[in-house]
């Protein structure tokens, strides 16, 4: 079944999932969105792919299958009717004495109504940006009713709402509204053909008011167009006589008849059908170029869905399950006490006043400054070593690594975390990573510690 | 498959805890892609995003640890050439690479150099905050060897303590002259695609798939805008057409029920729209927009709350219970006024007859008839709007830049209202909100379009 659908009806099952959506919430689409990203189609595809598929786990393919065949018995039975309709019509109209028919009544009685349905279909379609009669909307409750699904009910609404964006509404309800009088007009043609075959009618017109030469030029100017096509038009003194009584001429007779089939013709069914036509070809014509308008602000919501701007690819190089750890360590003894700040911008004011006896070292930042100043420390090995650091900056591998290889040259090692406007996340990281280190670390400057080796 | 239909490979480089991650998520839009935080070492694997244009794979971003022992591993590099050995950088890298050290002690830095090996460009996200530490020298000169092209991108530019110029003069000594200031946290509207154009300056012959890139992200932004406002017109047609009647005996309670769907109603387009633009309550950027938790901290019915976003209170409006609601007691909804007549004119006949039977019906019974009256849908329109952009600008907008008047907002404080709204007066069946599902007939459709466009016209043309 699912090959089978025609574009249409794939856009229908499309728009009802997406109306359904609309209302109570996104469906549950995982799988669906997953095939429709394995499609690697357009955007257009892949959208109908989710579309097709929802519909389908959720029944719809088979409640459209319900719906289309209730529509067919819905057009059977408008079809049916059209035909008693027009049945009756042709009755109606040559209803009376036979021999003394009003040619105006049967006349209005054949194409009257008619004339009245397709000049307000006419209107409507001059003045109102939407069109519906109540004939073809009939049609649409019929089918709804005769699907007898109670998931067909969905379907409908989202027809109306498909065909209404794709300016296609009109012309569709259109050919049912045109189709059902051109079957009512042809069926009254041939209905009034066999009466007027089986049975002798005479024709008469009476007024109170219009004088007789008005209705000669009323009925000359109206079978003109007939007459091209060979239909008769009485003369002006056949209709004069016909005014005074119905005649027993057969000619007459023959004439009246003509003229009388001639108007159906010309203003019944002729109309209708290029009514018809007209609308057959731009309803073809609609749906052949029918496609889902994936850029509509309808489907923005589920673009990203099947056709994510962005994927993940996953991780492609792991993390390994440790990181290298650098490790502190201490020399037994050395001399003197040593600050030294690493990676201090100029921001800082450095050096700080200092006690006498401490060395200022410096900052190093540089490769050169590292290699020089570890070997000067190996050389002579501090007894204290206060090591400055911004907590501002991270505390990265490297700066904890470098750390690390400073206290292996001291006998003994402090941090001070200079008293900077640090973020908390910062300062807390270098304080846990000096704690892992085994380092004391302080926020304020231990110059008791520094001088004397105590705290 | 071909070399030139292969996607660009671009790895994001740089030192720890400069916002590598941050750049991916903004770039692919993926709130949740990777970890965050304030901690060194967040990100210790490489990972990646695809950006795809109509199906097409353009772009694969590769996300890597932080580049943290450049110093060490620049001595270590360094001595790798055998005496007498000539090897220039790729080679060094080679070198490195293949070395046991590469494995142990410099392996997130190793990590961080085969990526970009396999790369055919490098983003180098730098901490404008940052001062020029010999450190960062070692790095990008280490990063320089895999003679691949680096795009210096300079976060955080917008902080008070950035050094920008200190470190656009080390680049340029570098020979890196293509800078892109592009602030993850607040990033400037036109950020992405300066981004990318920068790109196509140090590799050329990805021009035109970048330009296809840049292009289809902004004619994204559109489509986003105009299903954005769709949603708040169907927010506003929802709340505008929904009219209740109640027995006066329950009024204070129908009262409390309408505010409380009002509510959820409003809470629902504002979480649609935040999927629209692939927010969470949680994410980083949600701080910069007005909500709080993902909602509106002040209460719709509040009057300080229409004070506030500088809705005049209508004349009529009880205070109290009723806030927000009009309350139609004389003539059972039949003084909709002359502008909504005539706009239910336009709609079909039919449901306007029996729309209006209805509600004479109604009054038959006594009944009262709730609507929600005017200052509210203004005050709806206004604090959507302003969701929306700051949306748009993706958490750009700060606090005091959301607060600003714009003339749209202006015009849905004192103009009339969108003559779609007026019409939605007229039918009940429109609403969402009368306990049945709305009618999807083509007024509505035309309805909600209508006024959509409207909204759209107003954003572009203020």
């Amino acid at each position: 079944m699912t090959d089978a659908l025609s574009p249409l009806q794939t856009l229908w099952l499309c728009e009802t999932v997406r109306l359904r959506e609309e209302h109570t919430g996104l469906l549950e689409d995982s799988e669906a969105c997953r095939i429709a990203r394995a499609t690697q189609g357009s955007l257009t595809e892949r959208l109908q792919v989710r579309g097709l598929f929802l519909a389908k786990r959720d029944g719809l393919i088979t409640a459209l299958e319900h719906w289309l065949q209730g529509a067919k018995l819905a057009l059977w039975l408008f079809i049916f009717s059209a035909i008693i309709s027009g049945v009756v019509l042709a009755k109606t109209a040559l209803s009376g004495t036979p021999l003394a028919i009003n040619i105006f009544w049967a006349l209005a009685g054949l194409i009257g109504l008619n004339l009245v349905s397709l000049l307000a279909w006419c209107f409507s379609m001059l003045f109102s940006k939407h069109t519906s009669s109540p004939l073809s909307h009939a049609w649409l409750w019929l089918s709804n009713k005769l699907a007898r699904d109670a998931k067909a009910a969905q379907l409908a609404p989202a027809l109306l709402v498909l065909l209404q964006r794709h300016n296609l509404l009109r012309w569709g309800l259109g050919r049912v509204l045109h189709g059902w009088w051109l079957i009512t007009l042809c069926t009254a043609c041939l209905t009034l053909i066999a009466l007027l075959a089986t049975r002798r009618y005479g024709f008469v017109w009476e007024s109170t008011i219009v004088a007789s030469d008005s209705f000669v030029m009323l009925v000359s100017s109206l079978g003109s167009p007939a007459a091209w096509l060979g239909f008769a038009v009485p003369d002006s003194e056949l209709i004069q006589r016909s005014g005074l009584h119905a005649l027993e001429d057969e000619h007459a007779r023959h004439i009246w008849a003509s003229w009388l089939l001639g108007m159906l013709l010309i203003y019944g069914i002729v109309p209708r059908l290029l009514c018809s036509l007209l609308c057959e070809w731009r309803w073809r014509y609609g749906v052949k170029r029918l496609r889902l308008n994936a850029d509509d602000p309808v489907w923005q919501m589920f673009q990203q869905r099947v056709q994510p701007s962005s994927e993940r690819l996953g991780v492609v190089d792991v993390a390994p399950a440790t990181l290298p750890v650098s490790t502190a360590g201490a020399q037994l003894s050395g001399h003197a006490a040593v600050l030294l700040g690493i990676e201090l911008d100029d921001s800082i004011d450095w050096p700080p006043q200092l006690p006498a006896q401490v060395v200022d070292a410096g900052i190093i930042d540089t490769r050169e400054q590292r290699r020089s100043m570890l070997e000067q420390l190996s050389a002579n090995p501090p007894a204290r070593l206060l090591i400055a650091c911004n907590p501002q900056r991270s505390a990265d591998r490297g700066t904890l690594h470098l750390i690390a290889e400073l206290s292996r040259t001291a006998a003994h090692t402090q941090i001070w975390l200079l008293p900077t406007e640090a973020a908390d996340e910062r300062l807390n990281n270098w304080q846990e990573q000096l704690d892992i280190l085994k380092l004391p670390h302080h926020r304020a400057a231990p110059w008791a510690w520094l001088e004397h080796g105590d705290e | 498959m071909n070399k030139s239909l292969a996607p660009l490979k671009l790895a994001v480089v740089g030192h720890t805890n400069v916002g590598k991650t941050s750049l991916l998520r903004t770039l692919t839009r993926d709130v949740g892609f990777g970890a965050i935080s304030h901690r060194p070492s967040t990100t210790q694997h490489v990972e990646g995003a695809r950006l795809s244009v109509d199906g097409e794979a353009l772009i694969e971003l590769y996300d890597t640890p932080g580049f943290e022992d450049a110093v060490a591993l620049y001595e270590y590099i360094e001595q790798l050439p055998r005496s007498g050995e000539r090897l220039d950088g790729p080679e060094l890298i080679e070198r490195f690479l293949s070395s046991s050290e590469a494995r142990q002690r410099f392996e997130q830095e190793a990590k961080v150099l085969r990526q970009l090996l396999q790369s055919d460009a490098g983003f180098y996200v730098i901490d404008a905050r940052e001062p020029v530490l010999a450190k960062y020298r070692d790095e990008l000169a280490i990063l320089a060897m895999c003679g691949k092209p680096l795009l210096p991108v300079l976060n955080f530019v917008n902080s008070s303590e950035q050094r920008e110029s200190a470190w656009r003069e080390v680049l340029a000594r570098l020979g890196l002259h293509a800078v892109v200031r592009f602030d993850t946290i607040t990033p400037p509207v036109d950020g992405e695609q300066r981004l990318y154009e920068n790109l196509s300056l140090v590799l050329d012959s990805q021009r035109p798939r970048l330009q296809r890139l840049i292009d289809y992200n902004q004619a994204q932004v559109q489509v986003r805008r105009s299903a954005g406002y769709r949603l708040i017109a169907e927010l506003l047609i929802d709340i505008s057409a929904c009219r209740r009647s109640v027995h006066p005996d329950r009024l204070e309670q129908a009262i409390q029920e309408l505010h409380n769907d009002v509510r959820q109603r409003e809470q629902r387009c504002v979480e649609a729209l935040l999927k629209l633009y692939a927010f969470r309550k949680d994410d980083a950027h949600a701080n910069a927009l007005p909500l709080e938790e993902g909602r509106w901290g002040d209460d719709l019915f509040n009057p300080a709350t229409m004070k506030q976003f500088g809705v005049k209170v209508g004349g009529g409006m009880a205070a109290g219970a009723a806030t927000g609601v009009g309350i139609d007691l004389m003539t059972g909804g039949l003084s909709l006024g002359m502008a909504t007549v005539v706009g239910a004119a336009v709609g079909g006949l039919t449901q306007t007859f029996r729309n209006y039977g209805d509600r004479l019906k109604g009054k038959w019974r006594g009944e009262r008839e709730l609507t929600v009256n005017d200052s509210t849908l203004r005050l709806l329109a206004i604090r959507q709007q302003r969701l929306l952009n700051a949306l748009e600008l993706r958490g750009h907008a700060a606090q005091e830049q959301i607060q600003m008047e714009t003339p749209q907002e202006q015009h849905w404080r004192k103009g009339e209202l969108a003559q779609p709204l007026i019409t939605a007066r007229a039918y009940s069946a429109w609403s969402s909100l009368n306990g049945r599902k709305p009618q999807q007939d083509t007024e509505r459709t035309q309805a909600v379009e209508s006024l959509a466009s409207n909204l759209i016209q107003q954003h572009t043309t203020p």
